[in-house]
C-alpha cells in the first residue's frame, strides 16, 4: 500500500486534509481487494477525523476497526480515548488523554497541533460562555496549571478578582465583514421589485 | 469456429464507432440467451477484452457469467473484476444497456455482502452511479444500494456526498423510498437531524397505494428525529400524503406515538420510566440509541423554554426546574448548548447565575447576505421547475382525460369540457 499521499499531508502540516485523503485511500485499497486492516494507520486516521471536529466519523471508524487491532495497538485505543472524552464533553479529560500517552514519532506532530487547536477553542468557548469563572475551572478547561492558565488569560485582557479567586472575562469585539458590494444590493433590489410587480 | 469465440471477435471488431457499437448491441441482444446457457464458460473469456474499449460486450458477457449462485471463493475472484470494470468502462456504452449494468452492480453488492466486506463495494458503486446518472438530479436504482453499503461498512461520511444532490427524476418509487430511508439513517449518524427529517418526511408522505415496510420503519425514526430536532411531533400528516399513510402508519408505530405523547408533558422522569418499560420494543427495532437521544434532548428543550421566560436565572433554579442533580450539571448543560449555538447566554460563576441573551445575528454581514441570496436563487429555480412540471401535466393526455371525465360527473351543467376529452 502506498501511504505517500498521507505522509505528504502530514509533512506539510495540512492536517485538515488528512482525514479525506485517508478515507479515499481506504475505499480505494478496499475496492482493489487488498487486505489493508493490519497495516492501516488507524491512529492517524482517527485523530485526523478528530482534528476536523468530525467525532461522528471517528466513532464509525472506531467501530469498524477489528478487535485484534484494538488489542494489539495501544496507540489506536489511546487516540479513541481522546475522541470519547470529546464525545462526552469531558473538557478537562481531553487534555489528560493527550498527556497520558507516549505518542510515537508519526503521531507527535498531529497530536501537538490538535492540542494547540483544542486549547484555543476552549479559550474561545470560555470567552463566549462566561462572564466570570473560577481560576480552577479555567485551568481545567485550558489543560494548564492554575498559574499558567491565569497568565494565559491575563494576556488576553482578563482580570482577577482577588477576593473571590475569580477571573473576570473580557469580551473581545467580534469583527465581521459588513461591506457590501453594489452588485449584491442591486440583486436584492431586483428580487423585491420582482415580487412587488 | 466456436460461437463464443466468434462473438468475442465481433465484440473486438465492433467497439470503436457509435454505429458499430449499435450494431454490436443488436448482435449481443440476440446472443443473450445462448450466453446465459453457457454461463459457466464465460468468465475466462473476459481476459480477451479490454473493459474500457469493449465496454458493452464486456458488460453482456460479465452479466451472463454472474447469473448463477456463487460461493465465497467465486465471489473472491469476481469482485475485483467487476470493480475494475466499473472503474474502466465507457459510460456511453454502458448506458445503452442500463439493465445489464444495474444487474452487474447489484450482484457486486450481493457478493461483497456475502464476503462480509461491504467496504469493498463502496467506491465501485459510487463510480457506477455517477456513470449511470444523466444528471445529478437523477436518482438511479444504484443510489440506495450505495447507501446500504455505506451503512454496512460504516462509511457514513462517504454516503453524505450523494445526499446533497437535489433529486427530481426517479426511475422507480422503491428507489426513492429506500434512498430516503437509508439517507435518513446516514444523516442521523452524523447528527444532521434537519436533513434526516426532510428525507424521512419524503418517505412517509410519498404516494403509496398500500402501506409498505420501509414507510413504517421510516415513520418510527421520523417521530424520534422530529422530537430531537423540533421538540414536538404532530400526529397528523400533511394533506398531500397518501390516505393509506394517513390512516394506517400510526397504528404500526404505537409505542413511538405514545413516546411522543409522554415527551409533550415535559417531564423527564415520566419519559425515562416509559422508555425503561418499553426498552425491549425499541431495542428490537434498533432504535434504542435514538430513543436515548430523545430523552437527553428533553433537558435541552426545557432549558430553551426557560430562555423565553427569564432574562437571568440561577444555576440552582435551572437545575431544579429541569430536574438535574446539581447546579454544576446545569452549568455543563448550558455550556454545551452555548457551544452548539443552541442558546445565547453567559454564565456568571461568581454569582451562580446565567444571563440569557438575544441572538446576536443582525443579518447584515456579507456572509448572511450571501446565504440569503443563494436561498432565493434556489427557491427561484425550484419555482421554475414546478411551473414547467405543471405545464407538462396540464398537457398530458391521460391526466386530461381523467380530469375531464371527473369534471363532467360532478358538474352536469358545465359544458365547457371539450368533446375530445370524453374518451
Amino acid at each position: 500500500m502506498d501511504f505517500s499521499s498521507v505522509k505528504a499531508m502530514l509533512d506539510s502540516k495540512s492536517y485538515e486534509k488528512v482525514a479525506d485523503v485517508c478515507d479515499n485511500l481506504m475505499l480505494q485499497v478496499a475496492a482493489d481487494g487488498i487486505a489493508y486492516q493490519d497495516d492501516w494507520p488507524y491512529a492517524i486516521h482517527l485523530l485526523a477525523h478528530i482534528y476536523v471536529h468530525d467525532i461522528n466519523s471517528a466513532r464509525f471508524l472506531w467501530k469498524s476497526i477489528p478487535s485484534s487491532i484494538k488489542e494489539s495497538q495501544p496507540e489506536v485505543t489511546a487516540v479513541w480515548k481522546i475522541g470519547q472524552k470529546l464525545w462526552l464533553r469531558d473538557y478537562a479529560g481531553v487534555h489528560e488523554e493527550i498527556r497520558g500517552f507516549d505518542w510515537t514519532q508519526d503521531l507527535q506532530g498531529l497530536v501537538a497541533a490538535f492540542s494547540e487547536l483544542y486549547t484555543k477553542e476552549m479559550f474561545q468557548l470560555l470567552l463566549s460562555a462566561y462572564s466570570t469563572i473560577s481560576i480552577k475551572d479555567t485551568a481545567l478547561f485550558l489543560g494548564m496549571n492554575e498559574d499558567d492558565a491565569t497568565n494565559y488569560v491575563l494576556q488576553q485582557g482578563w482580570t482577577v478578582d482577588p477576593a473571590s479567586r475569580m477571573l473576570i472575562v473580557k469580551k473581545q469585539p467580534v469583527v465581521t465583514e459588513q461591506k457590501l458590494d453594489h452588485s449584491k444590493l442591486q440583486r436584492l433590489t431586483e428580487y423585491v421589485f420582482h415580487l412587488e410587480h | 469456429m466456436d460461437p463464443l469465440e466468434a462473438l468475442v471477435a465481433q465484440i473486438q471488431g465492433l467497439s470503436s464507432t457509435s454505429s458499430d457499437v449499435n450494431r454490436l448491441h443488436s448482435i449481443l441482444k440476440q446472443a443473450d440467451d445462448s450466453l446465459r446457457s453457457e454461463s459457466t464458460r464465460l468468465f475466462p473469456l473476459l481476459t480477451q477484452l479490454d473493459p474500457s474499449i469493449h465496454s458493452l460486450g464486456f458488460l453482456y458477457i460479465l452479466e451472463a457469467s454472474m447469473i448463477g449462485p456463487v460461493t465465497k471463493t467465486q465471489a473472491e475472484t469476481a469482485v475485483p473484476t467487476v470493480a475494475s470494470f466499473i472503474g474502466a468502462c465507457s459510460k456511453e456504452q454502458i448506458r445503452l444497456a442500463p439493465d445489464k449494468f444495474l444487474s452487474v452492480c447489484k450482484r457486486l453488492k450481493d457478493q461483497v455482502i456475502l464476503l462480509e466486506a461491504p467496504i469493498r463495494g463502496v467506491a465501485p458503486l459510487f463510480t457506477a452511479l455517477r456513470k449511470l446518472q444523466v444528471s445529478s438530479e437523477h436518482l438511479t436504482p444504484l443510489h440506495s444500494e450505495f447507501l446500504l453499503l455505506c451503512l454496512l461498512s460504516k462509511c457514513y461520511k462517504t454516503g453524505l456526498s450523494v445526499l446533497d444532490d437535489d433529486v427530481f427524476e426517479v426511475d422507480h418509487p422503491r428507489d426513492l423510498f429506500l434512498y430516503c430511508y437509508y439517507g435518513g439513517m446516514i444523516c442521523i449518524g452524523h447528527k444532521r437531524f434537519q436533513k434526516a427529517l426532510d428525507l424521512l418526511h419524503n418517505v412517509v408522505t410519498a404516494p403509496m397505494p398500500t402501506i409498505n415496510a420501509i414507510a413504517v420503519e421510516a415513520y418510527k425514526k421520523y417521530i424520534l428525529v422530529s422530537l430531537i430536532r423540533n421538540g414536538q411531533f404532530s400526529i397528523s400528516l400533511p394533506k398531500y400524503s397518501s390516505s393509506a399513510a394517513q390512516r394506517n402508519l400510526k397504528n404500526f408505530c404505537l409505542p413511538y406515538v405514545e413516546l411522543a405523547n409522554s415527551y409533550s408533558t415535559g417531564k423527564v422522569a415520566e419519559l425515562e420510566a416509559y422508555v425503561k418499560t418499553n426498552a425491549e420494543k425499541f431495542e428490537s427495532d434498533n432504535n434504542l440509541g435514538l430513543v436515548k437521544q430523545v430523552v437527553s434532548s428533553m433537558y435541552k428543550r426545557n432549558i430553551q423554554r426557560l430562555t423565553q421566560t427569564y432574562l437571568t436565572l440561577s444555576l440552582q433554579d435551572i437545575a431544579s426546574t429541569v430536574q438535574l442533580n446539581s447546579p454544576k450539571e446545569a452549568e455543563m448543560h448550558v455550556l454545551q448548548m452555548i457551544q452548539d449555538g443552541e442558546i445565547y447566554a453567559t454564565i456568571n460563576q461568581k454569582d451562580g447565575m446565567v444571563r440569557f441573551l438575544e441572538d446576536p445575528e443582525q443579518y447584515k454581514t456579507c456572509e448572511m447576505i450571501e446565504h440569503i441570496d443563494s436561498s432565493i436563487q434556489r427557491i427561484m429555480a425550484l419555482s421554475r421547475k414546478l411551473t414547467a412540471m405543471d405545464e407538462q401535466i396540464s398537457c398530458d393526455q391521460l391526466y386530461l382525460s381523467k380530469a375531464g371525465r371527473e369534471r363532467q360527473r360532478y358538474d352536469f351543467d358545465d359544458f365547457d369540457v371539450p368533446q375530445k376529452f370524453n374518451i
